[in-house]
């Protein structure tokens, strides 16, 4: 192994970090919007009637989900990769021309095909198929972007010069493979040009619009076991990639246990594509399905728990640390809101819970404890420690990154808090009979009962957004800060006053 | 024989990918057969329902309302029966949704009329003080897409051996037929045959007119899925 | 004591009162305890016990790792290779950890190969059941309510089903629906007068002629538009004022003198009667201000309420 370190060439890294913070800003700002759609609907109407079409509660709502998901997530997802996955293989994108250029071609493929999106969300083109909403042709150019991805992935293995593959690269596969199969089947439509007349005259109508392979609950079961694996490949697989390389990397300790990662990712991925069937709990898919699903979802708590207890054994005896750093905070918050929503859903997914959890706010608690809690911070926390080492500059600004950190843990607290009260208080209004064996609340009343919770979701949310803001200034910033010498770059991360 | 995986990528890959395959086929495959069979009674959708359809989906209502009756006395007390399989045999794709910010939809059909979803559809919280639902006025302007919807009924007969043009089983032991067009012109005089109808029952002058000259608003066609929803 | 268990402490109380707080709010205006919520309902049971695991195991097992970041130090043996200077321990995994994690996996096993079959477990089952235990606590109570109580009950289940069409007040909201606090509106008599009405609403087929059928006896003619204009108000203003003569002329044969109506003949328009109301609601009815949908969720008992409510309400 060489002395000297390799130059890493950060390009593909630099721009996958833009949209992160770009898609994260409009991604949010959308669901800051719609929180207070829901608790004031006036602001359905915020840029006017004439605009309502567009800046309603339901034409904005998957622009969030997509926005967050693909935008956000992934973005940061695919920056990680090309900044950890250089890293941790021992070569650099530099060494390869090719890869250079199918990293660049991903990216600018991938704002392309988000432009896409955008436009079609906007205009209402969409299969109502949640975190899949998209017509056929944007799914090409999805599988495209996806397929770019993979060359990176595999490419840069491909030339590697550490032998074994590092904890985070088992992730980044996993998250290449199950996504790539799960977005195919659930994706699998006929577009309707396809059919004729039967007198052989001209149809007409769009020609992008499609409908889906699978009817009923064939096609619910299928969107499911998508969705939910979705979040897995999307939401925790990735992101437990990026937590096995920063927390040990910015803090300098070595992980707590080789075991206890190896335990965990393969009882993860084995266990996590059963448990889909949580999502249609007293639907009518077989009764079987939902009990594996039932089950398989509380086994699920282990594998889960296991990676984040390696986290935070790995920082056995480093008090100190967390005290002293932010970054280091964002992460270990990052791993307690982690388990905090894998307990949350398993106990959701028992079918008795869920009776009331099912279709409420509880639910929206829960995604928003693991998406800004753990997804949200995580990747911030990545984008921290990787911009002094992209940009050769010291982090801005070490206290508007603990205010940041402030802020945010107490819009998550407010946004998770409001909406467990809401969740349950609707859950059991829905199901309350009176003395006379009536309905006791008609569905009404189980919404204006709603409103303060709305509102103070609201808030949470606003909080949430001011510190991704806060976040995308001190990173810009960044850019300007003290130059860095290759010494600092060791572990802890260099941040200016 | 872990350690060896990490070092062969491509064997790890197969790897991974046969542990996560492994649940789909087992829990998914089985299960396609049996679900999707029709109930005695479940028509396909009309020509004018299916453009309804179309808007519901557009304008992504199933953000806030399911369409899937759960088992509970609460439920069947508030929507009507609970759900069967069957009667989504002809979902395309299926509309259960995942969160009830608004009520079910699934039998709307049996408790709401005409009139009542035209005026909630314009300003739900005139009709239903404190309601949340954003107000779909432009609705009652938008000509509906009735290509598209033809072309989606082609789909479904040619693709998916829809029943259009048979008769159907009925719950009272009668049997109904839906019909479709033969090409683009009588699919859309199908359509507003069945607007008339509905634009008898509204009272807005404008959708009246349009409908009365041949052009069908969207409100006409949401309300007609809405109607079908039993 | 540690700071951090006080943290602790302080979270799974705040959280804690959150969920109670729902059980208050939830028994707002159903008119029941807490304890009567709960015990009720074993769901509501459940998932607040639920709630409650979730935070006291979550608060409590990262507090517990927290601790070790604060007072034990990291040991072990490093393996031999490094990422990007990141090392790995050959530490063991934490035994309550890899025992939990057995344990499910037996748990899952045995309950899907044995507990869940042997259970014999069906959704639709257990709802029959539920729905049966429900009915016949509800049979044996219903029969005892009449009178006040019944109009009480009449008026929930009008909460529930009615006031989104009808209004909170049942004053039709802006003339959207029927307004329900009078037997019935100008309009609504003058539309039936001129169209007619064929609405089931003596439970039977039996229309009422349009105004081509109707004959005002003290003229010897059809009723004239100046006629149909006179007796409307009458009839809406609860058969007073002027037009008492073209009722009695016209109209009285079918519904009465008093306008009560007669059975088998014409329904009563001067007051709501739950019959009337019970055929409504088994029917719909279609009239000038739109469509008032059939409701057949609800049951006899329930109808026969809600038509107490309304005759109550107009009187
Ligand atoms: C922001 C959430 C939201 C969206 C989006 C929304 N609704 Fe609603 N909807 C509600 C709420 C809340 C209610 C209950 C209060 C009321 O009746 O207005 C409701 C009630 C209804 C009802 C009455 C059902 C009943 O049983 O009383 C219908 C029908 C309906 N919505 C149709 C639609 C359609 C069609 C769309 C899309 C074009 C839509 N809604 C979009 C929230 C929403
Ligand atoms: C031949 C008998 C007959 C005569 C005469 C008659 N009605 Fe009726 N009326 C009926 C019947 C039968 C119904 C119930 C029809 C139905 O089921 O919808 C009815 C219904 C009505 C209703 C509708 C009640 C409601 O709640 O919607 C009104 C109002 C009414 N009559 C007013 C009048 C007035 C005013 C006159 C005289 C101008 C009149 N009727 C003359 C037989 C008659
Ligand atoms: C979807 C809306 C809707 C719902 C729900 C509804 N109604 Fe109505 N109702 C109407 C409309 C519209 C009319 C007026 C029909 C007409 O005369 O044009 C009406 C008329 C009536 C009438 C007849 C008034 C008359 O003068 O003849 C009665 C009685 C009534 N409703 C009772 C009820 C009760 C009781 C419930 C609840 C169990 C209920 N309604 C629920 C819309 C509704
Ligand atoms: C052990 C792990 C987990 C289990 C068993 C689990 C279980 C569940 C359950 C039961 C639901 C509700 C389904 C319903 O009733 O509608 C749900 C919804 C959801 N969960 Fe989780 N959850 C887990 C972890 C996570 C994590 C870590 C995240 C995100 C970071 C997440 C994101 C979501 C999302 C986005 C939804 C909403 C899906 C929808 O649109 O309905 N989950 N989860
Ligand atoms: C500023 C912060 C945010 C706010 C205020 C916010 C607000 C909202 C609102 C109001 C909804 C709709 C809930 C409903 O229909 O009742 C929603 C849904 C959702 N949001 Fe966010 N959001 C934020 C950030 C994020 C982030 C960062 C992510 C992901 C990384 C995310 C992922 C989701 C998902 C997956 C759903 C769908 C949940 C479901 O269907 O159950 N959100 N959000
Ligand atoms: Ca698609
Ligand atoms: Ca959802
Ligand atoms: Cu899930």
């Amino acid at each position: 192994m060489e002395n000297r370190p390799l130059e890493y060439d950060y390009t593909v890294t630099k721009m996958f970090m833009f949209t992160t913070i770009l898609l994260g800003i409009v991604g949010m700002l959308i669901g800051v919007i719609l929180a207070f759609q829901l608790a004031f609907p006036g602001v359905n109407l915020f840029l006017g009637e004439g605009l309502a079409e567009y800046t309603n509660f339901s034409r904005l709502r998957p622009l969030h989900t997509d926005a967050v998901i693909f935008g956000f997530t992934l973005s940061g997802i695919f920056a990680t990769w090309y900044y950890v996955g250089q890293r941790v293989l021992k070569v650099s994108m530099a060494e390869s021309k090719l890869l250079m250029f199918l990293g660049k071609l991903h990216f600018w493929l991938y704002l392309v095909t988000v432009a896409a999106v955008v436009v079609s969300l906007f205009a209402g083109v969409t299969t109502s198929k949640e975190y899949a909403e998209f017509e056929w042709p944007i799914d090409i150019a999805i599988v495209v972007v996806w397929v770019l991805f993979g060359l990176g992935i595999f490419g840069l293995i491909g030339i590697r010069r550490e032998k074994s593959l590092y904890i985070s690269v088992w992730y980044y596969i996993a998250t290449f493979l199950g996504i790539a199969m799960l977005y195919l089947f659930n994706n699998m439509e006929i577009p309707t040009m396809l059919a004729s007349a039967p007198d052989g005259s001209h149809v007409g109508g769009n020609w992008y619009h499609s409908i889906s392979m699978y009817a009923g609950t064939n096609d619910a079961l299928v969107q499911w076991w998508y969705g939910h694996n979705a979040v897995a490949f999307g939401f925790t697989v990735p992101i437990v990639a990026m937590i096995y390389y920063f927390l040990p990397k910015e803090s300098g300790q070595a992980i707590y246990s080789y075991k206890l990662s190896l335990l965990s990712f393969w009882g993860l991925m084995f266990l996590y594509l059963w448990a889909g069937g949580h999502h249609l709990l007293y639907s009518t898919v077989p009764d079987w399905v939902q009990t594996m699903g039932s089950i398989f979802s509380v086994i699920l708590i282990l594998p889960s728990w296991g990676s984040a207890i390696n986290m935070l054994l790995t920082m056995k005896g480093e008090w100190q640390q967390v005290a002293a750093s932010p970054l280091i905070k964002f992460m270990i918050l990052a791993s307690t809101f982690y388990m905090f929503s894998t307990l949350e859903g398993p106990i959701q997914a028992i079918k008795s819970v869920n009776a009331i959890a099912h279709f409420t706010d509880w639910i929206v608690g829960h995604v928003h404890d693991g998406v800004l809690g753990w997804v949200g911070f995580m990747i911030m926390a990545a984008l921290f420690h990787m911009a002094p080492r992209v940009f050769k500059r010291e982090i801005y600004s070490k206290s508007l990154m603990t205010t940041q950190f402030w802020i945010q843990t107490l819009g998550v607290v407010l946004y998770f808090t409001s909406m467990w009260i809401a969740g349950i208080t609707q859950g059991m209004m829905w199901r309350a009979h009176d003395e006379f064996g009536n309905l006791a609340y008609s569905f009404i009343d189980t919404v204006t009962v709603l409103h303060p919770y709305y509102t103070i979701r609201g808030v949470g949310g606003l909080l949430y957004l001011v510190g991704f803001l806060m976040f995308a200034y001190n990173i810009y910033k960044t850019m300007s800060a003290r130059p860095v010498e290759e010494s600092e770059l060791q572990s802890a991360s260099p941040m200016g006053a | 024989m872990f350690h060896w995986l990490e070092k062969h990528p491509f064997f790890f890959s197969v790897g991974v990918f046969l542990v996560i395959a492994f649940a789909g086929l087992v829990e998914i495959l089985p299960s396609f057969a049996q679900a999707s069979r029709p109930v005695i009674g479940t028509k396909p959708y009309s020509i004018l329902e299916t453009t309804g359809r179309q808007i519901y989906i557009k304008n992504s209502c199933n953000a806030c309302h399911s369409q899937l009756i759960r088992p509970f006395k609460s439920e069947t007390d508030r929507y009507g029966h609970y759900s069967l399989s069957g009667e989504y045999a002809y979902d395309r794709p299926f509309l259960w949704g995942s969160k009830r910010t608004g009520p079910d939809l699934m039998r709307v059909g049996n408790y709401r009329t005409t009139d009542w979803h035209e005026n909630h559809m314009k300003d739900p919280a005139g009709v239903v003080p404190g309601s949340v639902m954003p107000a779909y006025r432009w609705m009652y302007t938008n000509i509906a897409d009735i290509p598209t919807a033809y072309a989606e009924q082609l789909t479904n007969a040619q693709f998916f051996s829809v029943p259009y043009n048979e008769p159907i089983p009925m719950k009272d032991g009668t049997t109904e037929v839906v019909k479709m067009g033969n090409n683009v012109t009588q699919a859309h005089a199908m359509a507003l045959a069945e607007a008339k109808e509905i634009a008898a029952d509204m009272k807005d002058q404008n959708v009246k007119d349009a409908v009365a000259r041949g052009e069908i608003p969207e409100i006409v066609a949401l309300i007609a899925y809405l109607n079908s929803l039993k | 004591m540690n700071k951090l268990y006080l943290w602790g402490i302080i979270i799974t109380i705040i959280m804690f009162a959150a969920t109670f707080y729902t059980l208050v709010i939830t028994a707002g205006d159903s008119g029941k305890g807490l304890s009567e919520i709960l015990s009720n309902d074993i769901i509501n049971s459940l998932a607040i016990a639920g709630a409650i695991t979730l935070v006291i195991i979550t608060v409590f097992v990262v507090i517990k790792y927290v601790r070790q970041m604060q007072t034990d130090t990291a040991q072990g043996q490093l393996i031999d290779e490094q990422w990007d200077g990141i090392g790995e321990y050959l530490n063991e995994i934490p035994k309550g950890w890899g025992i939990a994690f057995i344990l499910t996996m037996v748990w899952g096993m045995w309950y899907f190969t044995i507990g869940y079959p042997l259970n014999a477990y069906s959704q639709i089952g257990e709802y029959n059941e539920d729905s049966a235990v429900h009915n016949a606590k509800f049979e044996s109570k219903y029969s005892a309510i009449t009178g006040d109580r019944l109009v009480d009950m009449g008026k929930s289940v009008f909460l529930a089903e009615c006031k989104v069409c009808h209004g909170l007040n049942a004053d039709g909201i802006d003339g959207k629906a029927a307004d329900l606090n009078v037997r019935i509106e100008e309009k609504t008599v003058k539309f039936a007068i001129e169209n007619g009405s064929n609405n089931h609403l003596l439970g039977s087929e039996m229309p009422m002629p349009d105004r081509n059928g109707l004959f005002n006896s003290n003229t010897g003619a059809l009723i004239t538009d100046a006629e149909i204009d006179i007796v409307s108000k009458y009839v809406a203003n609860g058969m007073s004022g002027a037009g008492e003569d073209v009722f009695m002329g016209t109209c009285a044969a079918c519904h009465g003198e008093d306008g009560k109506g007669m059975e088998y003949v014409a329904p009563s328009v001067a007051t709501f009667t739950p019959e009337l109301v019970t055929n409504i609601l088994n029917h719909g009815k279609k009239g000038s201000i739109g469509q008032m949908p059939a409701f057949e969720r609800l049951n006899a008992k329930q109808k026969e309420a809600v038509g107490a409510y309304v005759t109550d309400l107009s009187k």
